[in-house]
């Protein structure tokens, strides 16, 4: 009998122990794992959400987010400019501002402008784009899903808008606007009222033109590295603040996202710490029980290699069947917290918390059998120099 | 091949106790041949069992020389000393010690896989011995399911598996009623009459009266040595 299958009898020769004992470590395993998908998985979502975007750098007057910090002046012509370096294949000016659909049921919501191209910060899911539109009496405006629920809308519907973005005047006129169709926006938030129209539609909405972007989407060309588009940009414009989805993942890691990675990883430490814990205490117990069989099956010739294989086998398949639970049961889990965490005001509808990738499940595997090898240590130690005679000589007079 | 299995010569246990040394084995001498059935006897805490555990190796000496087989073993690493007892001495406890979780089929089975036996080989040769003990009707029941005796014959059946040139037997009828304790007894004996040096340490004068050859032992000492 090998030791593998004689660790499995030995395991499950109390059912109901071995059952109890691999559900802890499949509870404590979930919570493991929960930890490492958080400590990544904010951060993997976030990139996500900015690579499908289709831009991979982000322009910006100052280093702070867009709309918090001041506008770029001369829109267009530093958009040219930077569209000219060989390097980039397409730059999109863009302005956010709030705005008011205003009548018998109105609503407040984000106003994007932006200068229609062939790539769009949004993606059409019903009717067309706003380029699509030609000879209305109204120019063309996109909704998100809420704004269109919310008003009962469809493509093909006008809306007056009243635009609350200018400096200059307390109350602008209201502009019509066709709707021609609604999209999704991937940073919309869960409940966000969202619009977008062309950039001269915005100037005219806002009641000026003012030649300005709170950011430029840029997308390099292809086979370009982003950073080596941002380092053009940043030698043609040195005043300006150029970010690779890369760099911009790298700056929310330092800033908004160390706070859920410490957490993490404290709570991670403590979590694995229970499962060392918890996994050496059942094999103590376990090896304490036998003491007089181990000490037989020694005096019948196995050798301590034998023993401590056997029982390193047995923490293995503890581990391995509690672990391989875990997995199911933190995915479970995390989709729950998840979903609490998400209801956060704020947060894009598209991020998120919890996220599985591959390199969660290696981290989780490699600290798991660590734990499992580790806790074995201990019992193995006590039941392969255990005192042959003496547990015997004990076991009989006890 | 020596003329002895075992030979002692001065063996000497101490364990060291808060109160100070206690000598549980003072200055052992006696050999065992091949064919012998030695039977050790004495009072509790004589050291009865103190010497079966230097004689099978699950001990070491404070002092004095083992042979087994012509061979110093007591100097021998753990790992070497194991395959001796896997291989050449065989043990039988007085309170059976089988593995809960197999049945004895499995357990007689289990040494024979230890020492590297096929599959086939460890097939008949735990069919053999079931049917040596009386128990092939029993393969498929596990220790719970035995009564004393039962077990008792599986565990000798385990402790010969690996047709080893020594059985050490420590109380093997200590735990069972007389007329079970006979028939434990009539077993020994017909593993003694096919070729195992038997050495058994025991109370029952029974068991004591079927050896060959007998040890007194009082306060770690042979004080008397008998021949049927």
């Amino acid at each position: 009998m090998n030791s593998f299958y004689f660790a499995w009898r030995s395991l499950f020769r109390q059912p109901v122990r071995a059952a109890l004992a691999i559900a802890g470590v499949a509870a404590i395993g979930a919570l493991l794992f929960d930890m490492l998908l958080l400590s990544q998985g904010m951060l993997i979502s976030f990139r996500d959400l900015l690579d499908d975007v289709g831009f991979d750098i982000r322009i910006m007057a100052t280093a702070s987010t867009p709309i918090s910090g001041p506008r770029m002046a001369d829109a267009a012509a530093t958009a040219a400019a930077v569209e000219a370096l060989p390097e980039i294949d397409a730059v999109v000016p863009m302005r956010i501002g709030q705005a008011r659909i205003v009548g018998p049921d109105s609503v407040n919501l984000t106003l994007i402008g932006s200068v229609t191209s062939s790539r769009d910060a949004w993606t059409v899911v019903e009717g067309v784009d706003l380029d699509a539109i030609v000879g209305s009496d109204h120019p063309p405006l996109v909704i998100n899903r809420n704004v269109a629920e919310e008003l009962a809308l469809v493509p093909g519907a006008t809306v007056t808008v009243r635009s609350e973005c200018s400096e200059r005047y307390s109350v602008l006129p209201t502009v019509d606007f066709v709707v021609s169709g609604i999209a999704e926006f991937p940073f919309d938030p869960v409940d966000q009222m969202t619009a977008a129209v062309a950039m001269p539609d915005f100037d005219r909405a806002c009641g000026s033109v003012m030649d300005e972007a709170d950011v430029f989407l840029v997308a390099s060309r292809a086979g370009e590295y982003p950073e080596m588009a941002v380092k053009a940009i940043t030698r043609l414009r040195p005043d300006l603040h150029a970010y690779s989805n890369a760099q911009l993942v790298d700056r929310f890691q330092q800033v908004g996202f160390s706070y859920f990675r410490q957490i993490s990883t404290v709570l991670a430490t403590i979590t694995l710490f229970f499962a060392f814990l918890l996994i050496s205490a059942l094999l103590t117990v376990s090896v304490n029980q036998r003491f007089a069989e181990i000490a037989a099956l020694r005096a019948l010739g196995f050798s301590r290699r034998r023993i401590a294989t056997d029982l390193l086998w047995e923490s293995i398949l503890m581990v391995g069947t509690g672990g391989l639970l875990a997995l199911p049961l933190g995915l479970a889990l995390a989709t729950w917290l998840d979903r609490i965490l998400k209801a956060m005001p704020g947060l894009p509808g598209d991020l998120h918390f919890f996220v599985l990738h591959p390199a969660a499940v290696a981290t989780y595997v490699a600290l798991l059998s660590t734990a499992g090898v580790l806790a074995a240590a201990y019992p193995v130690f006590l039941a392969s120099r255990l005192p042959m005679a003496s547990t015997l000589r004990n076991e009989v007079v006890g | 091949m020596s003329a002895t299995v075992i030979e002692t010569t001065g063996l000497t246990k101490t364990f060291p106790m808060p109160a100070g040394p206690v000598t549980a084995l003072r200055d052992v001498s006696f050999s065992v041949a091949p064919d012998e059935y030695v039977a050790v006897t004495g009072p509790s805490g004589c050291g009865k069992s103190t010497l079966l555990h230097l004689l099978g190796s699950v001990d070491t000496a404070t002092s004095g020389t083992l042979l087994f087989d012509g061979r110093d073993i007591s100097a021998l690493p753990d790992a070497e000393r194991s395959r001796i007892r896997l291989t050449q001495i065989g043990f039988v406890f007085q309170r059976f010690y089988l593995l809960p979780m197999l049945t004895a089929w499995e357990n007689v089975e289990l040494p024979q896989g230890e020492a590297g036996a096929s599959k086939a080989e460890r097939r008949a040769r735990t069919a053999e011995l079931l049917d040596y003990v009386g128990l092939s009707q029993r393969a498929r029941h596990r220790p719970s399911q035995l009564s004393g005796g039962e077990m008792q014959r599986v565990a000798i059946a385990r402790a010969i598996a690996n047709r080893p040139r020594l059985l050490l037997a420590d109380e093997p009828t200590g735990e069972l009623d007389r007329s079970t304790g006979e028939q434990i007894a009539e077993l020994l004996d017909r593993v003694h009459a096919d070729g195992n040096a038997i050495v058994v340490v025991t109370h029952d004068p029974a068991i004591a009266a079927r050896a060959k050859r007998r040890l007194e032992m009082r306060d770690g000492e042979i004080v008397a040595e008998a021949s049927a």
